[in-house]
């Protein structure tokens, strides 16, 4: 070869490899887009929103409107989607419509689209979870957090008769369990952290959201602190039911599915769960009845924490933003996928003027009445821990609060440390 | 071999004697033009390893290191340069000081127990036949798997009532350990498992080194009465300390970078940070609490200290190395 032609050759090489690399780059986005008005969109996966719940839903859509093609995503986990979708936000990613993704922190930084009242007029509560006035994501569903659900036989066979509605009621069940050799509670943990904080949940939001609604925002303008005496009260009730026996605290790794699997089991009584266990009580095999009360108060006042959101949130950049929104909005208001909703996760669909299938199971169906019940004698309050507006936690704060909850599980810390660690973490969350 | 200088414009090369060479401009040009040729192709073939370290190695470490000297919050524009106040409240900060003291027991479990581990079983295994080979495959089988995968099932496996504990009480221990729900025994699980894990991988290594042992000086020393302990100390020991190397130098980096199985395993807990390392708190940090400027000191931090315990761990092992 003459140095000529090795010249000539190097040179064909370097452009052919700037040439790949440069279509490399550009390559990058998407596959499967299609022609149309093509968008992505963004979803996550559990026992219970299979790929073929997923693939049906979206075909639906689709189905009614041929015009727009949509790239399924998927996020490598379901606890994990929100911060799936913070790194597709860093990489110039960011799907077109995102579901069941708080919108907290995107919505600030101008990334999502605010829904307009007319967009909003199909929905039973339009004015849930606002960011600074506006309303990003759609308020598709609500979901009760947490019921308690039990084991009608474990009950009956301790002598536990009625459903507790005082704390002092709830104790008292605990105690007879407890004496029968059954858990009372089950809880888990692990790689879920929120199936460890479930019951303190539902002590902060009846206790305290009861009250004082707006804590949270106090909380927020630093009005309030976790180490105020109300707060510590409602830490020291969940750390006293560790202390009594109640709950096993060597549950407090075991991840959500086989904490599901332990209430279905038989392994303990109590299962304070959010509303969407109905769907599996209702759909897998258990050789007991489940029943299901609201967490009881400290007096037996009606209070029932919950979380309406959970919808569709489209992005403000979306190249077909209106393909975008219509998928959002043709997606949440189609009603066999509200029905599919509620059949394969329980959801409780606050959409107006819907009704759940006749064809729901008996779980599903007495959770619902719960949850109506609420809503007539306007009982409902948020969940803490599981709010995502102005309203809710700090970004990152869940975490610490399964912790927290941890810890006193395990005995690690006592109530006030607790609450030191809480308001420690809240100042470098600020 | 021929060297090649370049002088500066305008000065003609001298010859050895001092005089003038006979080089006129158009050799020099010549010349010239083929040391720019050389450079060229030079680069063209270095181009796509240079610019792959450059943007992914590189250009991470440089963006991370500036994103460390400000408040960088991708929800909270616009980015401001705060020095090192990351650093300052870094140190003073104990999620961070535990986070440090967790990644430091796990990195010793998992440098010490996989080199102990893999030298015993590497000392077994180094025999022919069918046997040793089948062997050799089933220790190493372990590191081919993914680590969510390994941590799956030792999550099951560790359970309160998982198959080990059932056993443990067949034979007779009435109160077994919560492997992964007790605060003491949480983070020693954890370590074990990947300990379990990197085992295999240390039995190649020693393998390899083992092979390099020359049988004459093992008969040498049995020949001079040494037996098979001496044999070990004196000949085999000496001569495995670069595999030593290797084995060390490598479980100290992934051990330090540990994320996947704490965050499969025991998400951090139970409770606050028993088992954080400190590459669990820069993703929660950065990615849930969106402190991205935070969670790059965190990871600056980290990136020192390995490079500073790996620096450490190759200078004291490569001094034990010897060549023949």
């Amino acid at each position: 070869m003459t140095s000529v032609t090795r010249r000539k050759f190097l040179r064909g090489a370097a452009a052919t490899l700037l040439t790949t690399a440069a279509l490399a780059g550009c390559s990058v986005g998407p596959s499967g887009s299609g022609g149309g008005e093509a968008i992505t969109f963004l979803t996550f996966e559990t026992p219970n929103l299979t790929p073929a719940y997923w693939d049906a839903a979206i075909k639906r859509v689709t189905d009614k409107h041929p015009e727009i093609k949509v790239t399924k995503l998927v996020a490598p986990s379901a606890d994990g989607r929100t911060a799936y979708a913070k790194q597709l936000l860093q990489s110039g990613q960011f799907p077109d419509v995102l579901v069941g993704v708080s919108p907290a922190g995107f919505a600030e930084a101008g990334e999502l689209y605010a829904w307009q009242p007319d967009d909003l007029k199909d929905f039973q509560f339009p004015t849930a979870n606002p960011i600074q006035g506006k309303y990003f994501q759609l308020p598709a569903n609500t979901q009760t957090i947490p019921p308690i659900y039990y084991n009608k036989k474990l009950f009956q066979a301790a002598g536990v008769t009625g459903e507790p509605k005082t704390w002092d009621e709830l104790l008292a069940a605990a105690e007879k369990l407890k004496a029968a050799g059954t858990t009372p509670f089950v809880i888990g943990g692990g790689k879920d952290g929120f199936a460890s904080s479930m019951i303190l949940a539902g002590i902060v939001s009846t206790d305290l959201y009861g009250d004082r609604k707006d804590w949270l925002s106090k909380r927020r303008e630093d009005k309030v602190k976790f180490t105020d005496p109300e707060f510590v009260v409602a830490l020291e009730k969940f750390g006293n039911l560790a202390e009594r026996g109640y709950i096993d605290k060597n549950n407090v790794s075991r991840d959500y599915a086989a904490t599901e699997q332990a209430f279905l089991d038989g392994q303990g009584a109590m299962y304070p769960m959010g509303n969407w266990f109905a769907a599996s009580a209702d759909s897998k095999q258990h050789d007991f009845e489940i029943g299901v009360f609201n967490f009881p108060t400290q007096d037996g006042k009606l209070v029932v924490p919950a979380y309406t959101g959970g919808g569709m949130i489209v992005s403000a950049n979306a190249k077909n933003q209106s393909a975008a929104r219509k998928f959002a909005l043709a997606f949440q208001l189609d009603k066999e996928q509200l029905d599919q909703s509620v059949k394969a996760d329980g959801l409780f669909p606050a959409i107006k003027g819907y009704q759940p299938p006749a064809d729901t199971g008996p779980v599903f169906k007495a959770g619902y009445e719960l949850y109506q019940k609420a809503v007539q004698e306007n009982a409902v309050v948020n969940a803490f821990r599981w709010e995502t507006a102005d309203d809710g936690l700090l970004p990152g704060m869940a975490d610490k609060i399964d912790a927290a909850a941890q810890d006193l599980v395990t005995g690690r810390k006592n109530a006030a440390e607790v609450a030191t660690y809480l308001d420690a973490e809240w100042t470098k969350a600020s | 071999m021929t060297t090649h200088t370049e002088l500066p414009a305008g000065r003609a090369p001298t010859a050895p004697g001092g005089g003038r060479t006979t080089g006129t401009p158009p050799a020099r040009r010549r010349r010239r033009g083929a040391i720019r040729d050389r450079l060229a192709h030079f680069g063209i073939f270095a181009a796509p390893g240079v610019l792959t370290y450059a943007c992914f190695v590189v250009a991470p470490i440089v963006l991370s290191v500036y994103y460390s000297l400000t408040n960088a919050n991708p929800f909270r524009p616009p980015r401001r340069w705060v020095g090192l106040d990351n650093y300052t409240a870094l140190v003073q900060d104990p999620e961070f000081l535990t986070a440090l003291r967790v990644t430091t027991i796990l990195t010793l479990i998992v440098v010490i127990v996989p080199n102990v581990g893999g030298l015993l079983v590497a000392l077994l295994l180094d025999k022919r036949g069918r046997f040793y080979n089948a062997m050799r495959s089933v220790f190493f089988t372990p590191v081919i798997l993914s680590s969510v995968v390994v941590s799956v099932i030792w999550t099951r496996l560790l359970d309160v009532d998982g198959p080990l504990n059932r056993a443990l009480r067949a034979l007779g221990v009435d109160d077994p350990p919560a492997w992964l729900s007790d605060p003491d025994f949480a983070l020693y699980s954890v370590a074990s498992i990947i300990s379990w894990q990197m085992i295999g991988f240390c039995v190649v290594v020693y393998l390899a080194g083992l092979q390099g042992v020359p049988v004459e000086l093992q008969e040498a020393a049995a020949l001079d009465g040494a037996g098979p302990v001496r044999r070990f100390r004196a000949v085999t020991w000496p001569l495995l300390a670069p595999a030593l190397t290797i084995n060390t130098v490598v479980l100290l980096i992934s051990a330090f970078k540990t994320y996947d199985y704490i965050k499969v395993i025991t998400n951090g807990g139970p409770g606050a940070g028993t088992t954080a390392t400190i590459a669990f708190n820069v993703l929660q940090t950065g990615l849930d609490g969106n402190h991205v400027g935070y969670a790059s000191a965190m990871a600056v931090l980290m990136l020192v200290i390995v490079g500073v315990a790996t620096a450490v761990a190759l200078k004291i092992l490569r001094g034990r190395e010897v060549d023949l």
